[in-house]
C-alpha cells in the first residue's frame, strides 16, 4: 500500500498528505504522553527547533556541498528578533512572530550567503567559524537593545482562552509541530525540484554545472537563504521554549552540534535531520541518567555525558561514515539483496 | 610609551602564538587535508601534562619538554589510530571525528586533573621591561614568546627546503601517490607530521598559559583565533600562518583597544571577511582555480 | 630466468571487470610491450603489478618474490618501478628534487651524487633545467625525468605506461632508442605499454596484445609485426 501512495503526483500534494498524516499522528501521540512529564515534552520541542535547523543544514551542507560552522549565530538572529518584537508586541501571534524572525534571518543570510559564495571549503568554514564566535558579540555591544550579558527575556506561550484545557507545554510543541511539519514537507518537495538539482549539481561540479547554464552564484545564495530561514525558524522556537535569548544560548558548540546531528544522522538526507536532532536531545540525556544508574566519582561523573558525546562523534564516523540514515539504508539494502540471492558486485552507493 | 604602541606591541606577542597554534593547523592541513579542530584542546591537554611535571619536578623545562614530547606522541597517535580512517572519505567525517576528539579531550582532562583554574607558570618575568628609563609593553615572556616561535618556524623551513626527509614531506602532501611510487612510505609521514604540528600546538598552549590561565577550556577562543589566522595566510602556507598570525594579534589588540572587548572578535571577523572577499584563497594561495 | 611472472591477474572497478585473468612473463633482461586498444586494461595491468591496486584474483611475482598485497613503496625497493601515464611530474618540486626523491629510500649519499650525475649526462635537458621548477619543462623532458626518476630508484624492471603519448615523432624514437639502450648497458627489464605500437615492437622482444581486459594474442615481437588481421581488429590500422 505504501508503494501505492508512493506513486500518487503531484508530489507536493503526496508529501502534503503525508506532512498531514504525520502531524495528526504526532499530534495525537502529544497528548496521550504523560502530560506530568514536561521535561520530555520541552525535550521533544527541542528536537523539533534542531530538526528544522538541521533540515536547512541538510540543504546547505549535504545537498549543496557549503559547510557552514555559524548557523548557530543565525538560530540567534531568529531567537533575538522573535525577543525584540515581543518586547513591544507582547500579545502577537506566535504566528507571526515565527514568520517575522523566520524572515529577518533570511534577509540576514542573503548578506551572508553573498559574501560565502565566493568561498570554498576551509575558507568557507573559517568564515562561518568566525560569524560563530563573532555574533553573539554584537549582542553585548548593543545591550540596550538586546539586553546585553543577560539577554532579553521571552515570555511564555500559553493557549488561548478557548484551548485553556492544553498545558502550556504541551501546547508549546504543537506550535513547535506545525512549522516543523510545514518545513519539512516544503523542503521535501524542494530537493525533488529543478532547484534541489541545482544544488547537487552544483555541489559535485561547479565548472560543468556554469558550462551546463546554471548559475552557480545565485544558486549557492539561494541554498544559504533557505537554510537561513530555516535556522531563523528554529531560533524563534528556541526563544520561546527557553523564555530567553541570550549571547550564550549560542556557542560555538551549537552550530557544531547541529553539524554533528546532520552528519551522525545521514548527510543530504532529510530523514536524517530528524534522527540527528533525535541524536543530539536525547543521547545527552540517556548518558546522564546511566549516570545516576552507576556510582561514579564525582569529577568523572560531572565530565562523563560530554566524553561519551564525543566518543559517540568518533565511533559515528569510523563506524558509519554515511550516518545513521546511511546506515539503515545500507542495511535494507542488504537486506533485499539476500532476498534476490544474486552474485552481484558490491555497490554499495553513497546515499 | 603611546597607547598604539603599547597595543602593538602586545599584539605580536599574542599574534605569535596564533601563529603557533596556526602553524599547527597548516602542518596538518598540507599533510592530510584535514582540517584538525581539535588540535587548541590537544594543546591544552599537553599543557596539563607539563603543569603535571613541573609539579613533580619542580622545574619548568622539564614539563616544557614533557608537552611538546606529548603533543609529538598525541598527534602520531591521533593520526595513526582514529584519524587514518577518514582521511579517504567525505571532508566533514574528518570535521566531526576532530570535533569529537575536542569534546572527549575536554572531558578526560578534568576527569584527571579537575575542572578549576589553575595558574601556569611562566620561565621569565611578565613585567614589564625598563629599556633606559622608560617602560615599554614588553615582558622577557614576551620576547621569549617571539623568539621560540621564530625559531620553530626557521626549524620547520630548514627541514622542509634542506633535508630529504623534508622532501618526502613535501612530496606526500603535493602527491601522495606519485611519492609511494618513489618508494617513499607516506603513511609514516603523516603520522610524523601530525606530531611535529602537535608539537607547534603544544607550543601555543605552553606560551598561552600563564597569562590566560590553564583550565579545560582555555584553548577554544585561541583555535578559532589560530583558525582563522591560518585561514587568512592561506591554508598550505606556513609563512602564512606566521602572517596571519600576527595579523591576528594586532587586529584583536587594536580592536579591543580602541572598540572595545566585546567586538574583538566581531571585529576579527569583518577582516578576515575582508580578506577573503578578495583574496578567496588567502593571502598565500598556491593552487590555482579553475575558472569558467 | 624469469624475472616477472603474472598469474592469472584480474581486477574489477566497482563491478567492472578491467582485467580478467592475465597472465604474461618477462625474461630477465628483455622487453615486453604490452599493446592493445583504448580500454583494454593495459594500464590496469602495470598499476596493479605496481600495487596501485588490489587485484581481485591472481598474483603478481618479482624474482620469486610475491608482489601481490604490497604496498607500492615496498614494491620499488624490491626493484620494480612504475612510470606512470603523463610521467607523474611533481610539479611543485624542482627537476632536482624530483629525482632526488626517488633516491631518497636508500639512504645512501653517496650513490646518490653518482645517480644524479648519471641521469644528468643521459638527459641534458634536464641538467640545464636542474632548479627550474618541473612544470617548466616541455613534453619530451618530461618524459625524461619520469625515465630518470626509474633511474634513480636503481629499479631493475621498468614498468612504462604510454611513454610516447602526447610526444612529437623524433621524441618518441629518442624514448624508445634511451629504453632499448639502458636494457643493454644496464641490464634493466621493462614492460611497455603503448598505443603506438609500431614504435613498441620496434623495440620490444615479446608481445601482449590485451582486449576488453583478456589477452588476445601472445607473440614474440617479430611475428607480431606480420599479423594483418590482428592489427586491423584490435590495433586499428
Amino acid at each position: 500500500m505504501l508503494n501505492r501512495l508512493w506513486a500518487v503526483r503531484p508530489t507536493l500534494l503526496r508529501n502534503g498528505a503525508l506532512g498531514l498524516v504525520f502531524g495528526v499522528v504526532a499530534a495525537i501521540a502529544l497528548q496521550v504522553i504523560d502530560p506530568f512529564n514536561p521535561f520530555l515534552v520541552y525535550q521533544l520541542s527541542s528536537v523539533m527547533y534542531f530538526a528544522i535547523a538541521a533540515a536547512g543544514l541538510t540543504v546547505l551542507t549535504g545537498l549543496n556541498g557549503q559547510l557552514s560552522l555559524g548557523h548557530g549565530a543565525l538560530m540567534g538572529i531568529g531567537a533575538y528578533t522573535t525577543a525584540v518584537v515581543l518586547k513591544s508586541h507582547t500579545d502577537l501571534n506566535p504566528g507571526w512572530v515565527m514568520m517575522a524572525s523566520t524572515l529577518v534571518t533570511a534577509v540576514a543570510s542573503i548578506i551572508v550567503g553573498a559574501a560565502a559564495a565566493r568561498l570554498r571549503g576551509p575558507y568557507l568554514a573559517g568564515a562561518t567559524l568566525g560569524m560563530a564566535i563573532g555574533l553573539p558579540g554584537v549582542a553585548v555591544r548593543f545591550s540596550n537593545v538586546f539586553g546585553g550579558d543577560a539577554g532579553t527575556t521571552v515570555p511564555s506561550l500559553t493557549p488561548p482562552d478557548a484551548l485553556s484545557t492544553i498545558a502550556p507545554e504541551v501546547w508549546l510543541a504543537w506550535v513547535g509541530l506545525i512549522p516543523a511539519v510545514i518545513t519539512f514537507v516544503l523542503l521535501t518537495n524542494l530537493v525533488r525540484t529543478r532547484y534541489g538539482r541545482d544544488f547537487r549539481a552544483v555541489r559535485e561540479d561547479e565548472v560543468a554545472s556554469a558550462l551546463y547554464g546554471i548559475r552557480v552564484a545565485r544558486t549557492q545564495v539561494l541554498a544559504f537563504v533557505l537554510s537561513g530561514a530555516c535556522a531563523g525558524l528554529a531560533g524563534s522556537l528556541l526563544a520561546y521554549t527557553s523564555n530567553l535569548a541570550a549571547p550564550g544560548s549560542f556557542p560555538l558548540t551549537l552550530s557544531l552540534l547541529l553539524l554533528a546531528a546532520i552528519v551522525i544522522g545521514g548527510l543530504g538526507t532529510l530523514p536524517g535531520a530528524v534522527w540527528g536532532a533525535l541524536v543530539i536531545v536525547f543521547v545527552p540525556d540517556w548518558i546522564g541518567s546511566l549516570n545516576d544508574a552507576v556510582h561514579l566519582p564525582s569529577a568523572v561523573r560531572d565530565q562523563l555525558p560530554l566524553a561519551l558525546f564525543g566518543a559517540v562523534f568518533v565511533v559515528a564516523m569510523l563506524a558509519f561514515p554515511h550516518g545513521i540514515n546511511g546506515g539503515l539504508v545500507r542495511l535494507w539494502r542488504l537486506r533485499s539483496r539476500r532476498r534476490r540471492s544474486s552474485v552481484s558486485e558490491e555497490a554499495v552507493g553513497s546515499v | 610609551m603611546s597607547y598604539f604602541f603599547v597595543l602593538t606591541l602586545t599584539g605580536i606577542a599574542a599574534g605569535m602564538i596564533y601563529a603557533a597554534l596556526a602553524l599547527a593547523l597548516v602542518l596538518i592541513w598540507r599533510a592530510t587535508r584535514i582540517v584538525n579542530f581539535a588540535q587548541g584542546a590537544m594543546a591544552m591537554a599537553t599543557t596539563y601534562v607539563a603543569l603535571a611535571v613541573i609539579q613533580a619536578t619542580g622545574n619548568y623545562w622539564f614539563g616544557f619538554i614533557a608537552a611538546l614530547a606529548a603533543g609529538l606522541i598525541m598527534g602520531a597517535i591521533a593520526e595513526r589510530g582514529i584519524v587514518r580512517w577518514v582521511e579517504n572519505g567525505p571532508p566533514l567525517n574528518a570535521v566531526i571525528l576532530t570535533l569529537g576528539l575536542l569534546l572527549i579531550l575536554e572531558a578526560v582532562v578534568p576527569m584527571i586533573w579537575g575542572a578549576q583554574i589553575r595558574s601556569f607558570p611562566a620561565p621569565f618575568s611578565i613585567a614589564s621591561m625598563e629599556v633606559g628609563g622608560t617602560f615599554i609593553a614588553l615582558s622577557p615572556f614576551n620576547v621569549f614568546t617571539i623568539a621560540v616561535v621564530l625559531l620553530v618556524m626557521v626549524a620547520l623551513l630548514v627541514l622542509f627546503r634542506f633535508t630529504g626527509l623534508g622532501l618526502s614531506m613535501r612530496a606526500s602532501a603535493f602527491a601522495p601517490e606519485i611519492a609511494r611510487l618513489l618508494g617513499v612510505r607516506v603513511g609514516r609521514l603523516l603520522t610524523f607530521g601530525w606530531g611535529i604540528a602537535s608539537v607547534a600546538g603544544a607550543l601555543a598552549g605552553l606560551l598561552v598559559a600563564p597569562t590566560l590561565l590553564l583550565y579545560p577550556n582555555n584553548m577554544d577562543a585561541i583555535l578559532v583565533y589560530g583558525f582563522t589566522a591560518a585561514v587568512l595566510g592561506g591554508l598550505d602556507s606556513p609563512i602564512g600562518a606566521l602572517v596571519g598570525g600576527l595579523s591576528m594579534g594586532l587586529a584583536l589588540s587594536f580592536i579591543g583597544g580602541y572598540l572595545g572587548p566585546d567586538l574583538e572578535t566581531a571585529g576579527a571577523l569583518v577582516i578576515l571577511i575582508a580578506i577573503l572577499m578578495v583574496r578567496p584563497h588567502g593571502l598565500f594561495m598556491r593552487t590555482a582555480e579553475r575558472r569558467v | 630466468m624469469v624475472m616477472l611472472e603474472v598469474d592469472g591477474l584480474s581486477v574489477s572497478y566497482g563491478g567492472v571487470a578491467a582485467l580478467d585473468g592475465v597472465s604474461l612473463h618477462i625474461p630477465n633482461n628483455g622487453i615486453t610491450a604490452v599493446l592493445g586498444p583504448n580500454g583494454a586494461g593495459k594500464s590496469t595491468l602495470l598499476r596493479a603489478i605496481a600495487g596501485l591496486v588490489r587485484p581481485r584474483a591472481g598474483r603478481v611475482l618479482y624474482g620469486g618474490r610475491l608482489l601481490t598485497g604490497m604496498a607500492p613503496e615496498e614494491i620499488v625497493r624490491a626493484g620494480v618501478s612504475l612510470v606512470p601515464e603523463g610521467g607523474g611530474i611533481i610539479r611543485e618540486l624542482t627537476v632536482e628534487e624530483n629525482l632526488r626523491l626517488a633516491h631518497l629510500w636508500r639512504r645512501d649519499r653517496d650513490d646518490l651524487r653518482k645517480a644524479l650525475s648519471e641521469v644528468m649526462e643521459l638527459f641534458p635537458p634536464l641538467a640545464a633545467r636542474r632548479h627550474l621548477p618541473a612544470n617548466s619543462l616541455s613534453g619530451g623532458e618530461r618524459q625524461m625525468l619520469a625515465v630518470g626518476r626509474a633511474l634513480m630508484s636503481r629499479a631493475e624492471l621498468l614498468l612504462l605506461d604510454e611513454p610516447s603519448l602526447g610526444l612529437a615523432p623524433k621524441l618518441v624514437s629518442l624514448i624508445m632508442r634511451t629504453v632499448r639502450d639502458l636494457r643493454g648497458e644496464r641490464g634493466l627489464s621493462v614492460l611497455l605499454v603503448e598505443q603506438n605500437a609500431r614504435s613498441a615492437l620496434s623495440i620490444a622482444d615479446e608481445a601482449l596484445l590485451l582486449s576488453s581486459g583478456r589477452t588476445v594474442a601472445s607473440r614474440r615481437a617479430g611475428e607480431l609485426a606480420h599479423e594483418e588481421e590482428l592489427w586491423h581488429a584490435y590495433l586499428g590500422y
